[in-house]
C-alpha cells in the first residue's frame, strides 16, 4: 500500500485534501500500468484522469480501505477497457503486421541478445501489440494484467471478483490464442530463414 | 511420435518466448511522467462534472416536485362532484322542465268518444 488507511477513511469522508495526496502516491503507478495498457501514449493521461475521477465519484462505495488496491486496479482495468473498446486498437494491430524482423526480435530476447535501445523497444512494444491483436480487449488487459504487471492469480481474483478457477481458464485460453498466433508467426518466419 | 515430441518441444518454446517477450515489454514501456497540469485538469474534471450532477439533480428533483403537484391537483379536482347549471338535478324537475303544466295536451279539454265503449 502506498498511503494508509487513515488517508483512505479521510478520502472518502470527503477531504479533499486527502483524495489529492492519494492521487499523488499512486499517479505514477497508474500512469505506468495505463501505458502498458493501451500502449499509446498521448492518451494515457487522459485515461489516469478518468480512473482518479472514477475514484473520487465512488470512493464512498469503497467498503474498508483493505481493498483499495484492487480497486484502484479494478477502476483502471475498466477505464483502460473503456478506452480500448472505443478505439478499436485491435483493427489496427493484425497478425499480419508480425515481421519476420519482430519474431526474431522475440528470438533474441529470449536469448537475452538484444540491445536495449530506443528502436529495439519500440519494435518490443509493436510486437506485443500485434500479438495481442488475437485476443478481445477484456483478455488483453487481462494478459497484461497477469503477464506484464505480474499480479497473482489471487489479486486478479480481488480485481475481477471472479473465482480463480474461472480467471485460469480464461487466462489459458487467452494465452493459447497468442501464443498460436506467435507461432503462426513463427511458422511465416521459418522458411525464410531457411531459404 | 517424433513430429508430436517436436510439436510440444515448439510449443514449450513458443511459451518461454512468449513469457520472455511480456516481461521485455514491462520495460520496453516507458512510464510517461505526469504532466504539470494533471492535477489541476484532474481538479477542473471533477467540479465540472459535480456541477453536471447537481444541475442534473436539481432538475430530476424539479420534475419529481411538479408531477407530485400535478397528481395532487388532479386527485383533488376529480374528487369533488361538479354542479352543472345547466342540467336538471332530478328526474321530476328534468320531466317538469320538459313538459311544463301548461301546454296544451295536458291542460286542454279531454273528448269522449262513445263508440269505445
Amino acid at each position: 500500500m502506498l498511503v494508509d488507511f487513515e488517508l483512505i477513511k479521510r478520502a472518502q469522508k470527503g477531504d479533499s485534501a486527502a483524495f489529492n495526496e492519494i492521487v499523488l502516491a499512486y499517479r505514477k503507478r497508474i500512469l505506468g500500468t495505463i501505458a502498458r495498457l493501451i500502449a499509446r501514449h498521448e492518451d494515457v493521461e487522459d485515461v489516469a484522469q478518468e480512473v482518479f475521477l472514477r475514484l473520487y465519484f465512488s470512493l464512498d462505495q469503497l467498503r474498508t480501505p483493505e481493498v483499495f488496491e484492487p480497486w484502484m486496479y479494478r477502476l483502471t482495468v475498466n477505464a483502460a477497457f473503456d478506452y480500448l473498446r472505443k478505439q478499436r486498437r485491435r483493427q489496427e494491430f493484425r497478425m499480419s503486421d508480425l515481421s519476420e524482423q519482430q519474431v526474431m526480435l522475440a528470438d533474441a530476447m529470449a536469448g537475452g541478445k538484444a540491445e536495449q535501445n530506443e528502436q529495439y523497444r519500440k519494435k518490443m512494444r509493436e510486437s506485443v501489440e500485434s500479438l495481442l491483436g488475437a485476443v478481445s480487449e477484456a483478455d488483453r488487459i487481462l494478459l497484461m494484467l497477469k503477464e506484464v504487471e505480474g499480479l497473482s492469480l489471487k489479486e486478479l481474483e480481488k480485481v475481477y471478483k471472479v473465482n480463480e478457477n474461472a480467471l485460469k481458464v480464461r487466462l489459458f485460453r487467452a494465452r493459447q490464442r497468442v501464443l498460436k498466433a506467435f507461432g503462426s508467426a513463427a511458422k511465416r518466419e521459418g522458411p525464410d530463414k531457411a531459404g | 511420435m517424433m513430429d508430436q515430441m517436436r510439436g510440444q518441444y515448439d510449443h514449450q518454446n513458443d511459451d518461454q518466448k512468449l513469457a520472455a517477450l511480456f516481461r521485455a515489454y514491462h520495460s520496453a514501456c516507458p512510464v510517461p511522467e505526469p504532466g504539470a497540469n494533471f492535477m489541476p485538469n484532474l481538479w477542473a474534471k471533477i467540479e465540472s462534472r459535480k456541477t453536471f450532477t447537481f444541475s442534473f439533480r436539481r432538475m430530476a428533483n424539479a420534475f419529481v416536485t411538479a408531477a407530485v403537484a400535478l397528481s395532487i391537483g388532479l386527485g383533488v379536482y376529480m374528487s369533488i362532484p361538479h354542479a352543472n347549471p345547466n342540467s336538471p338535478q332530478s328526474y321530476i324537475e328534468a320531466l317538469a322542465e320538459a313538459r311544463p303544466l301548461d301546454t296544451t295536451d295536458i291542460v286542454g279539454p279531454a273528448y269522449l268518444d262513445p263508440s269505445d265503449r
